[in-house]
């Protein structure tokens, strides 16, 4: 009777130490995702590299598209659909970049939150500056025509400035307890941005208003940026060969205006930009435009750091 | 595997199984004619239909304008009717280089007028190839009723169809209209197979279309064992297909075509396993 008590006695308080024990872990295992890491997906690497410069550790980001791929032409896998299901926030480049892929495999992942329009969408191009929107009446005469504009804004850093200030916002807006962190980040990254910008500037200044060709019109806010003068294309429509006029004259107006550089993402075909820059006496130069591109564009800045100096490179060379 | 993905190949493989149903059949068709390549030239002249409706304004250059969809239907059916003329009038060219040739100006005017087109080309590779893995429960219903009528349709004249794709001479001695027939023919083909294309693309209609029927060949001569043995090598081959997809997270439709090569090898080297029921020797 006495031992039988005396092992009660002794288990109660065990029992309770356990029970509250059992209900801290409980808790903790349902508090766990409130306070875990935000899950980001992204179409592109450039914005993967900007939620990781705001987001830091309290973000995991996936992205789809890689630097050395077009964005325009993705081949969905299905861990594509998977990560649109658990994702939290999805960041896109915006103005039509992704609609030939995107749209279908977000219909599918059945995500209410990242759907367009919802909590967990963001669109970095609202609050940027976009270039070559269309006014007026769209006519066949003014060629390829992107209606919403050129999507490939990022890549001028100001405007990485602001999209990072919209990403700094929505990760806010998710996750309001991180507020003071994500401002800290941005306000780092916005400090290195301005530093870079003054170090980029005053290495192209020198070749303020140099002449170049691009493969196609992926450039146009780095350019205008740095203050580089494009006179035309070497394929005006993506997928479309040149004709042998657009070719002809392009070759002629080359080395009337001593252009000596031609521009070409990564993802092209070299043999056409090659035939017309031995014509035109220039060189050709690949270019990434995006982080990834190349191995050791490992972030937003080391993707201008090399844009910078490949270009300076190849216009010096080309003096 | 990941076995969370499952609800999302849900629909993809539906899709792959109306697509096994109705082109192992067609298959057995264009086999025995010796068309081999007919869905790629039907396929590429319904999209020069497409780019071209892209190009009237009324249709705004929206590739998903019913307006547009019409006019590549209307594409295909002249088409159908150029290689049902042309087979019946002069038998010394061959048909497959109709077909080739067709195919070669088709998609050299599709870049001619996509070079007058403002929108951009992507919207007419979205439209050319689709994705099997972003394939949705309203395309598999409408498609699976597309299909069905098309599928009734042959099921009732099935005796005429197979007589002139099997044996076309004696068609022709029994007074049938092989003409007419033909054209029913390719007209229900080019149906069937722009609606394919514009779901699981270019690579992989091909394949659900040929493989199947050639496999069925290597071990049957009727055409009923042959249609059983396609149907079932196009399902194994999506569920195969789809796994090694998942499994090692490759493109979908990308995955199946090259499985659907993998099996068709690996039956090809049974094959001798199954003869006088014996095993083969090496060499």
């Amino acid at each position: 009777m006495m031992t039988s008590l005396r092992f009660a006695f002794s288990w109660r308080p065990a029992r309770t130490v356990l029970s509250v024990g059992l209900l801290w872990l409980g808790l903790a295992v349902v508090a766990t995702p409130a306070i875990a890491a935000l899950r980001v997906v992204t179409t592109t690497e450039d914005l993967a590299a900007l939620v990781r410069e705001v987001g830091g550790d309290r973000v995991v980001v996936e992205t789809f598209s890689r630097g050395y791929q077009d964005p325009h032409f993705v081949e969905p896998k299905p861990s594509f659909i998977l990560k649109l299901v658990g994702a939290d926030l999805l960041v896109v480049v915006g103005r039509e970049l992704e609609i030939g892929w995107l749209p279908p495999l977000l219909t599918q992942s059945r995500n209410a939150r990242i759907q367009p329009g919802g909590r967990g969408y963001l669109d970095a191009s609202m609050n940027v500056r976009i270039l070559d929107i269309p006014t007026g009446q769209i006519t066949r005469a003014m060629g390829d025509v992107h209606p919403s504009g050129n999507p490939h804004y990022w890549l001028d850093p100001a405007n990485g400035r602001l999209m990072a200030m919209a990403i700094r916002d929505k990760l806010t807006e998710l996750q309001p307890g991180d507020r003071a962190f994500f401002d800290q980040r941005y306000a780092d990254f916005d400090r290195r941005l301005s530093e870079a910008e003054r170090r980029w500037e005053a290495a192209i200044a020198p070749f303020k208003g140099a002449k170049i060709v691009t493969y196609h019109r992926s450039w146009p806010n780095f350019t205008e940026r740095f203050g580089l003068n494009v006179i035309g294309y070497v394929e005006p429509r993506p997928g479309i060969p040149p004709s042998p006029r657009h070719t002809f004259d392009l070759i002629a107006e080359m080395r009337t205006q001593q252009v000596k550089v031609v521009l070409v993402e990564p993802y092209f075909d070299l043999r056409t930009p090659e035939a017309i820059a031995r014509d035109a006496g220039a060189r050709v130069l690949v270019m990434p435009p995006s982080v990834g591109g190349t191995p050791e564009v490992s972030d937003y800045i080391k993707l201008f750091d090399h844009l910078i100096t490949s270009l300076v490179a190849a216009l010096t060379a080309g003096r | 595997m990941d076995l969370s993905i499952l609800p999302f190949l849900a629909a993809p493989f539906a899709a792959s199984l109306i697509l096994t149903g109705i082109h192992a059949y067609l298959g057995v068709h264009v086999v025995e004619r010796g068309v081999i390549f007919v869905d790629l030239s039907l396929a590429q002249i319904a999209a020069l239909g497409g780019t071209i409706a892209m190009l009237v304004p009324a249709f705004g250059g929206d590739p998903h304008a019913p307006g547009v969809y019409w006019v590549s239907l209307a594409f295909t059916f002249v088409g159908a009717a150029v290689f049902s003329l042309v087979h019946s009038q002069e038998a010394r060219i061959p048909q497959e280089a109709i077909i080739g040739i067709s195919y070669a100006v088709a998609s050299a005017a599709a870049i001619l007028a996509m070079s007058h087109s403002t929108s951009q080309s992507e919207h007419l590779k979205e439209m050319l190839v689709g994705n099997i893995l972003a394939v949705s429960w309203e395309q598999v219903l409408k498609t699976t009723a597309l299909y069905g009528a098309v599928g009734a349709f042959h099921f009732v004249f099935r005796h005429r169809f197979l007589l002139i794709s099997i044996d076309r001479a004696r068609a022709v001695a029994e007074g049938v209209s092989v003409r007419f027939w033909d054209f029913l023919f390719y007209a229900s083909f080019g149906f069937v197979v722009t609606s394919s294309v514009a779901i699981a693309g270019v690579l992989l209609v091909f394949c659900y279309l040929i493989v199947p029927s050639v496999a069925a060949m290597l071990y049957a001569d009727r055409i009923g064992p042959r249609l059983a043995i396609g149907w079932t090598m196009g399902t194994v081959v999506s569920v195969l297909g789809m796994f090694f997809s998942v499994q090692f997270d490759l493109p979908t439709g990308a995955t199946i075509v090259c499985t659907f090569g993998l099996v068709l090898i690996l039956m090809a080297f049974a094959k001798p396993l199954f003869r006088r029921g014996r095993l083969a020797r090496p060499g």
